[in-house]
């Protein structure tokens, strides 16, 4: 019961600062200069012109109007102009690019599998790596373990993920040939060919994240070892391995599942650069295009995504903490 | 059309960067002296293979009525119009026939234009392609839900500012088909450049029964030596060749390869890589985007990359608009000081050096037919300061203060910074304003005007001087989306466009062009800066592969695969 009075609780919470964004967003990009309707209305552009494409795309009312209307067509869906001609959008209607000629929720769910599949194989490669190299330097504190761990976490920290992303292309995949430099292929039409495209991203956003991971493993871990629980557990007799597995991590996780949260939710949400330098069709190739584009509706119907995959992420966060800490259970 | 789009400067400019690192990483030189293939070159066209055509957009949008392709680029491999361009290295673009027998006959002085089909025209489904499909491709290109492409027919046919297409119903009286091969345009006023007006995708044919206006985008209905045989969005589109395509009724397209593929949302920097490296499926590849200035320093290295990099000669014309209706700039003298303090060797090396562009001196483009070469304002390429102070000093001004809007990425503040530092030499205080791309747009294009100076680049959406003189220095177009963004209005070039515009006759057309292009200089409303050259690169096993001037991309059109 009171799991589910949480649940229900967090849900109202999400709903509502779903809208807060969206109207924050939607507000954002309607009082910036760009007038998606002249983007839209080919060359020579002419008022009558202008004014028509502005009719047809909504453009042409108040902008608390569009704003009320955009949520309508999440719950009703929306319909463009008239006649033979018309756009349809169907519910839930996160807006419709005129420039794709598609609908926002249509473009996002076809990007989806695209960015999940880079993103979870990431974020595991991640933390397994992160963690156990911080766990790794915390107990070996001062070896030269741990400081060559420490070295290539603050390279990995410090390394741009486009040019870590540009050379592991060069390196991987035109100099040694391992890999393939670009591209994606679907896990439900060829799941070996898959995993090849996705070898070298996953391990460019790895090398990146798993940097953090490891110094806040270490930091984290540091100070649990020196807890007196810790020294009562070795007291005790219990050998070193079941004191650092079980008691410690479980307590160093707390924190790291707080960021790996965040981490995840943002990268479902988009891993722009790992896409764009390896050409992959996902949401971050989706939004770096509609930026460039200028593509408002895009634009607005990827950041609320986002946004939500983020909130989600902290509310899977908090049941996680319910298992790893029985006090903060719902 | 601005060269240039938004996503393709976007990536650019962060393409750049990240490769500019990487070659520090590796000692690459910066600043090579690149001597590339000058504009491609040409043979026979052997026939087979799979073209790739790696492209940084996301989408390709096939509508005709949506597109604002040139007639030798994607577009042109799948649909015919009435007319297209024949582009060869190193000779001036010219209209051609297409579906048409002929570029059109005009009987009253260029306000009725009449055309003709070739015999045997079939649809990829075998279907004839008649009159009335091309009236109704152009017809939907007047609906509101199909805005975005090419429209410089809507405000020309009679009744075309009114039209909303034929979705509400109504069709275009003013496109007459009084049978299946014949079709006649009816225009407002006489526009001897019709022809060419005839050749963009509008004028493609599209027939009512298979038009979904939602999916035409991606499943166009073939008239071309190619058809869509799938799309995916964001990934790639695969064209396959069109069996009902005959080469014999086609002057200009040379259908070698059997599949063309583009790959979409390819990162320029790894573009570029790919076509380096040459190996399997990518020698047999090129790019579509402009190679950037810090990839060029690596193509410098590599001798096959170095015989596969196509440089375009120069074409498009870059720019320094000065606001007319604005106060010291309102007077010719300032203006013409200006065209000599400007350092436009400094701007070019901003732009890239030689590579990147020609110095300027003319408004009509090399490449464009009836250009007149001449320079109103000789000077020594780094600007001639004593002969603009002499000038300002005429006008009665000193301690100048002008504002210079510019748009903000790198590429762009370098030249605006080259502009500044030249000024500055005569005593002309700029402050650079910097605005993203799309404010920049709002800004020059808008009623408002408020800036002093700006940098352009402008190439024409078809080969004409039309192309060149009128959209940036007619009155019409100030402000309200036009591009004349020195707010320039003088009655008499206002008079000789409209002249110009109206004569039919090619050869005098053209003198008349030459005539407004050197009348508008002596105004001085703009400084020609450069011409600018565009580079591409492509895999050894592609032939066929030039760029002319104008337009200064591939011609998709004639290129082929060595085979074997």
């Amino acid at each position: 019961m009171r799991l589910l009075r949480l649940v229900s609780g967090r849900l109202v919470s999400m709903i509502a600062t779903l809208l807060v964004i969206s109207l924050i967003t939607y507000a954002v990009f309607v009082l910036l200069p760009s007038d998606p309707a002249q983007l839209s209305c080919g060359r020579p552009c002419t008022p009558e012109r202008l004014a028509d494409a502005r009719a047809f795309m909504g453009y042409d009312q108040p902008w608390v109007q569009q704003y009320l209307a955009f949520l309508g067509g999440i719950v009703t869906g929306r319909t463009f102009g008239s006649g033979a001609a018309a756009v349809h959008c169907a519910a839930p209607c996160f807006g419709y690019s005129f420039q794709l000629n598609e609908s926002v929720t249509h473009l996002i769910l076809e990007r989806i599998p695209v960015t999940f599949s880079i993103a979870v194989g990431a974020a595991v490669l991640w933390l397994i790596i992160g963690v156990g190299t911080g766990v790794i330097s915390a107990v070996r504190r001062g070896t030269a373990i741990d400081r060559a761990a420490m070295t290539f976490s603050t390279i990995g920290v410090s390394a741009p993920s486009y040019l870590v992303g540009l050379l592991g292309i060069l390196l991987f995949g035109f100099t040694l040939n391992m890999v393939p430099v670009n591209g994606y292929v679907p896990l439900t039409e060829d799941p070996v060919g898959w995993l090849w495209h996705l070898v070298l991203p996953w391990c460019v956003l790895a090398l990146i994240s798993a940097a953090v991971y490891a110094r806040l493993t270490r930091g984290q871990m540091l100070d649990v070892l020196g807890e007196d629980y810790i020294r009562t557990a070795r007291a005790k007799g219990l050998r070193e391995r079941r004191v650092v597995g079980r008691h410690a991590l479980r307590n160093v996780l707390i924190p790291v599942v707080t960021v790996f949260g965040i981490d995840l939710g943002s990268l479902l949400g988009g891993a722009v650069i790992a896409e764009r330098v390896f050409s992959m069709p996902g949401l971050g190739a989706l939004l770096l295009d509609a930026v460039g584009n200028v593509d408002l509706p895009l634009i607005i119907g990827v950041t609320l995504f986002s946004a939500f995959l983020i909130i989600l992420a902290n509310f899977l966060v908090d049941l996680v903490y319910g298992v790893l800490d029985p006090r903060a259970a719902p | 059309m601005r060269q240039s789009s938004k996503g393709k400067a976007l990536m650019k400019r962060r393409s750049a960067l990240a490769l500019a690192v990487v070659l520090a990483l590796t000692g690459c030189n910066a600043n090579p002296d690149v001597t590339p293939d000058a504009g491609g070159s040409t043979g026979g066209t052997e026939k087979g293979g799979t073209l790739t055509i790696l492209n940084a957009a996301s989408d390709i949008n096939f509508d005709p009525a949506k597109s604002q392709n040139l007639a030798i680029t994607t577009l042109g491999l799948v649909l015919r119009r009435l007319t297209t361009w024949e582009v060869q290295p190193g000779k001036p673009a010219q209209v051609v026939p297409d579906l048409a027998t002929d570029t059109g006959k005009t009987t009253d002085g260029g306000k009725t234009w009449t055309f003709t089909l070739k015999d045997g025209l079939k649809y990829a489904d075998g279907a004839a392609i008649t009159a009335a499909d091309v009236k109704y491709g152009i017809e939907r290109s007047f609906a509101p839900e199909l805005s975005g492409g090419l429209g410089y027919h809507k405000s020309l046919l009679v009744g075309g500012t009114e039209y909303k297409g034929p979705y509400s119903g109504a069709d275009l009286a003013s496109v007459e088909t009084p049978d299946a091969k014949t079709i006649v345009f009816h225009l407002k006023t006489a526009y001897g450049d019709w022809p060419w007006i005839a050749s963009m995708p509008a004028f493609a044919p599209v027939p009512k029964a298979k038009d979904d206006p939602k999916k035409y985008s991606q499943t166009p209905v073939a008239s071309g030596p190619y058809q869509v045989e799938s799309y995916q969005q964001g990934v790639s589109v695969k064209l396959s060749r069109n069996p009902n395509w005959d080469a014999a009724t086609d002057q200009v397209r040379t259908a070698g390869p059997d599949n063309v593929v583009f790959q979409l949302g390819q990162d320029t920097t790894v573009q570029s890589q790919r076509l380096i490296a040459d190996s399997g499926d990518d020698r047999s590849a090129f790019g579509a985007g402009f190679v950037a200035p810090a990839q060029l320093a690596q193509i410098e290295q590599n001798a096959s990359a170095k015989q596969r990099l196509v440089t375009s000669d120069a074409g498009a014309l870059s720019y320094l608009a000065l606001n007319t209706q604005r106060g010291p700039l309102k007077d010719v003298k300032v203006r013409q000081a200006i065209q000599y303090a400007v350092d436009k060797r400094a701007y070019q090396v901003a732009s890239g050096g030689a590579i990147g562009g020609d110095l300027a001196s003319t408004l009509i483009t090399p490449g464009v037919a009836g250009r007149v070469d001449y320079n109103l304002y000789p000077a020594d390429p780094s600007g001639d300061v004593a002969k603009a102070k002499q000038l300002l000093g005429e006008a009665g001004q000193s301690g100048l203060k002008l504002t210079l809007l510019s748009e903000n990425d790198q590429p762009n503040l370098a030249k605006s910074q080259a502009i500044q530092q030249g000024l500055q030499r005569v005593g002309i205080a700029v402050t650079i304003k910097p605005v993203d791309e799309e404010a920049w747009t709002a800004e020059v294009s808008g009623d408002k005007g408020d800036y002093d100076l700006t940098v352009a680049s402008w190439q024409p959406d078809f080969p004409s001087a039309n192309g060149n003189i009128q959209p940036l220095f007619a009155s019409s177009e100030i402000g309200g989306g036009g591009y004349n963004s020195a707010r320039y209005s003088q009655p008499e070039v206002d008079a000789l466009i409209e002249q110009a515009t109206a004569e039919t006759d090619p050869a005098k057309a053209q003198a008349l062009w030459a005539q407004a292009d050197k009348r508008i200089l002596q105004d001085a409303p703009v400084v020609p800066l450069t011409y600018t050259k565009n580079s591409f690169l492509h895999g050894s096993k592609v032939q066929n592969f030039f760029v002319p001037s104008f337009p200064a991309y591939p011609n998709y059109l004639k290129v082929s695969l060595k085979q074997g």
